[in-house]
C-alpha cells in the first residue's frame, strides 16, 4: 500500500507543479489545491504502511493500531489549507476585477497601460 | 522551570485582537485599548528577558502533558529577546500609526489585524514544537496575507500575488518538511528530535530534511534565490506596517534558522551549513545592487532588508557559538534599525506627498531632527563605529576569518560599501540637496512631528544598543550559549525534572 500511496503523492507534485507553473489564474489556482493535497497525503503516510493495522479509534483484537498523530496534523493543515486557497480565490478574483485580466504575463507586463477609470 | 506566565505573549495580543473587533468602529478607547496592550506586551517580554538571563528556560507544557507528548511553549533567552523586539516594534508601529491617520480615517481592521500578526510572530518564537511552529507561520502568514491587501491601491493589489504564492509554496513545503521529521525522527518535539538526532549521525535521511528546511526558512528569511516575493510587496504596505513587516518578518525566518539548525537537527550537517553561508554570501551582494538600482525610498530599504538578512544568515552558516552571538546580536541591531528607517521613510513621504527620489529634497533645512534620525540609522546600517550596526558586522567578519572564509568575508565588506552608497543616495536626495521646483513641501501637516518623536525614541534604542554594545553582547552570548547547550536543553525537557 505505501508504493501505491508514494506514486499517487508524487503524480499528485508533478501535476500540482506543472499547474501553478502556467499563466492562467484558474489553472495556478488548480495547482495551489493539488498540492496541498498531495502534501497532506503525504503527513499521512508518515504513518507507516497501514496493511494489517486497526484504526486508530476502534479497539478490537490485539492488532497494532495505525499511528494516529499524522492524521491529528493533517487535519490542522487541511483546516489551514483551505483558508489559505480560500483567500487565494478572493485575491485572484479582485485582481482579476481591477486588472481585466485573467493572465499572469499580461499583469506583471509593465508596458500596459492602466485601464481607465470607470465614471461613477 | 515550569511557569504558566509563558502563555501571556500569545494572550495578550490575541484577546486584544479579538476585543478590537469586537467593539468594530474605530475610536479613541480602541486606540488606548492596542497601545496598552503593546505596552504591556513590551513589560512582559522584558521581564521574560530578565528571568532567563543564567537561568534554566521557562517551560510551560499544555494540558499538563510533559515532552514528548504534549505541545510545549519554551521561553529561553533567544526567544525573550525576540519578543521583546518584537513587542517594541508593534508599540512603535501601533503608536506610529496612530500619529499617521486621524481616528475616524483609520482601517478598522487594521488595528487587530497586527495584534494577530503579532501573535504569529510570538508563538513561532515560544513553541517547541515543529509541528506548533507550522501553525505559528500559518497565524502571522494569514494576517499578514490580510494587512498586505488592506489597505492597497487597486492597481497594485497584484504584487500580493507572488507574496502568497511563494509563501503558500512555502508552507506546503514546510508541512512536508514536518512529516519527514515525524517520519524519521518518530516526534515532532525539539528536545525529543535532537536526542533522537544523535544516533542518526551521518544519515543522508536527516542530510536531506536538513536541505529541505533551509529551503522553507529561507524562504521565509528572504535568502537569494528565494526572495522575489519581498522587494515588490513591502512599498504597497502602509507605513507604519511595512515598518512592522521590515523589523519582524524576515526575522521569523531568521530566528528559526538559528533554533532549528543551531538547537534541534544534528549539528553535522556541514554540507546544508555550507549551502547557508553561501546563499547568504550572494544575497548580501544581490540584495544591495537591487537596492543601488531603485530609486524611491521604500524600494531602497526593501531590498536592503534583504541584503542585511545575508549577514545573519552568514553568521548561522559559519555554525559555531560565537557566530551565533554574532548573529543575534545583529538581529537586535538589525530590527530597531530597519523599523525606524522605515518610519523615516514614511515621514518625509508624507511630507513630501512622495517617496519617489525625484520629488524629493531640502528636509536637511526644513526637518533637521530627522536629517539626524536619519543619518544615525543610516550609517548604523552600514556599519560605522561605534554605532550598533559595527559591533555584529565585526563579530561577523572577525569569526569568518578565524574560520578562514576569505571570499564570503570579501563579500560581506563590499555590501557593507555598497550600503553606505545606497544610502547616501537617499541622504544625498531627501536631505542634503536643495528642494527643486517641482517637489511639494508640507511642513504646514502637522503629522510629521509627532512620528519623527517616534522615530527620535527608536534611534535613542538604536544609540543605546551601540554604545552600550558590552551589555548588548552579554544578552547575545548568553542566548548564544543557551542555544548551543543541547544536553542541558534535552535534560530539562525529557529528564523528568518539570513533572508536577
Amino acid at each position: 500500500m505505501i508504493w501505491e500511496t508514494a506514486l499517487l503523492i508524487g503524480l499528485l507534485f508533478g501535476i500540482a507543479c506543472f499547474l501553478i507553473l502556467r499563466a492562467s489564474f484558474v489553472r495556478i489556482l488548480f495547482g495551489f489545491m493539488l498540492l496541498t493535497h498531495a502534501a497532506n497525503l503525504l503527513v499521512l503516510a508518515m504513518s507507516g504502511d497501514p496493511d494489517g493495522k486497526e484504526s486508530p479509534v476502534v479497539l478490537k483484537s490485539g492488532a497494532p493500531l495505525v499511528d494516529p498523530l499524522p492524521q491529528a496534523l493533517v487535519l490542522t493543515a487541511i483546516v489551514i489549507g483551505f483558508g489559505v486557497i480560500g483567500y487565494l480565490v478572493i485575491l485572484l478574483y479582485r485582481v482579476l476585477l481591477d486588472q481585466r485580466t485573467t493572465n499572469l504575463r499580461d499583469l506583471f507586463d509593465g508596458e500596459r497601460p492602466r485601464p481607465e477609470e470607470e465614471e461613477g | 522551570m515550569t511557569s504558566n506566565l509563558v502563555v501571556l505573549p500569545l494572550i495578550i495580543p490575541m484577546l486584544t485582537a479579538v476585543v478590537l473587533l469586537f467593539i468594530g468602529q474605530t475610536s479613541r478607547f480602541r486606540r488606548w485599548l492596542a497601545g496598552a496592550s503593546s505596552l504591556a506586551l513590551v513589560a512582559v517580554a522584558a521581564g521574560f528577558v530578565y528571568a532567563t538571563y543564567q537561568a534554566p528556560p521557562l517551560v510551560l507544557a499544555a494540558a499538563g502533558w510533559l515532552a514528548p507528548y504534549g505541545i510545549v511553549l519554551v521561553i529561553d533567552h533567544l526567544s525573550a529577546i525576540m519578543l521583546t523586539l518584537g513587542a517594541i516594534t508593534a508599540l512603535a508601529a501601533n503608536l506610529f500609526s496612530f500619529a499617521e491617520m486621524p481616528v475616524r480615517r483609520t482601517h478598522p481592521l487594521r488595528s487587530p489585524l497586527i495584534q494577530f500578526l503579532v501573535t504569529g510572530i510570538n508563538l513561532s518564537f515560544i513553541t517547541g514544537d515543529l509541528f506548533n511552529l507550522y501553525v505559528g507561520f500559518e497565524v502571522m502568514l494569514i494576517a499578514s496575507y490580510a494587512l498586505l491587501t488592506l489597505e492597497a491601491d487597486d492597481w497594485d493589489t497584484k504584487q500580493a500575488f507572488p507574496y502568497l504564492a511563494l509563501n503558500l509554496f512555502g508552507s506546503t513545503l514546510f508541512l512536508i518538511a514536518a512529516g519527514f521529521a515525524y517520519g524519521i525522527f518518530g516526534s515532532l518535539n525539539f528536545a525529543q528530535i535532537a536526542a533522537n538526532g544523535a544516533a542518526l549521525s551521518g544519515d543522508p535521511r536527516v542530510a536531506l530534511l536538513g536541505l529541505l528546511l533551509l529551503v522553507v526558512f529561507g524562504l521565509k528569511a528572504g535568502l537569494f534565490p528565494l526572495y522575489y516575493w519581498l522587494p515588490n510587496s513591502y512599498p504597497i504596505l502602509p507605513g507604519p506596517v511595512a515598518a512592522l513587516y521590515a523589523g519582524m518578518l524576515t526575522k521569523v525566518g531568521v530566528y528559526v534558522l538559528l533554533r532549528i539548525f543551531g538547537q534541534v537537527l544534528p549539528p553535522d550537517l556541514t554540507l546544508v551549513h555550507q549551502c547557508l553561508a553561501w546563499m547568504a554570501g550572494v544575497t548580501m551582494i544581490a540584495g544591495v545592487l537591487g537596492a543601488v538600482s531603485r530609486d524611491f525610498i521604500r524600494g531602497i530599504l526593501s531590498f536592503h532588508i534583504l541584503s542585511q538578512i545575508g549577514y545573519m544568515a552568514l553568521a548561522i552558516g559559519f555554525f559555531t557559538e560565537y557566530a551565533f552571538a554574532a548573529a543575534i546580536f545583529y538581529i537586535i541591531h538589525h530590527i530597531v534599525v530597519k523599523a525606524s528607517l522605515f518610519f523615516v521613510g514614511s515621514t518625509t513621504a508624507i511630507i513630501h506627498r512622495s517617496d519617489d527620489l525625484a520629488h524629493t529634497g531640502g528636509l536637511w533645512k526644513a526637518a533637521p531632527v530627522l536629517g539626524v534620525v536619519f543619518l544615525l540609522q543610516a550609517l548604523s546600517l552600514a556599519g560605522i563605529p561605534p554605532l550598533s550596526g559595527f559591533w555584529g558586522k565585526y563579530m561577523i567578519i572577525v569569526e569568518g576569518l578565524r574560520l578562514g572564509h576569505g571570499v564570503l568575508v570579501f563579500l560581506a565588506l563590499v555590501a557593507g560599501v555598497l550600503t553606505l552608497f545606497s544610502m547616501l543616495k537617499i541622504w544625498m536626495a531627501v536631505f542634503w540637496r536643495d528642494a527643486g521646483e517641482d517637489v511639494e513641501v508640507h511642513l504646514d501637516d502637522r503629522r510629521w512631528k509627532p512620528m519623527t518623536t517616534i522615530v527620535a525614541g527608536m534611534t535613542l534604542l538604536s544609540l543605546v544598543i551601540g554604545l552600550g554594545a558590552e551589555f548588548t553582547l552579554k544578552l547575545a552570548t548568553e542566548a548564544a550559549r543557551q542555544l548551543t547547550d543541547r544536553a542541558g536543553y534535552i535534560e530539562l525537557m525529557l529528564g523528568g525534572s518539570l513533572a508536577p
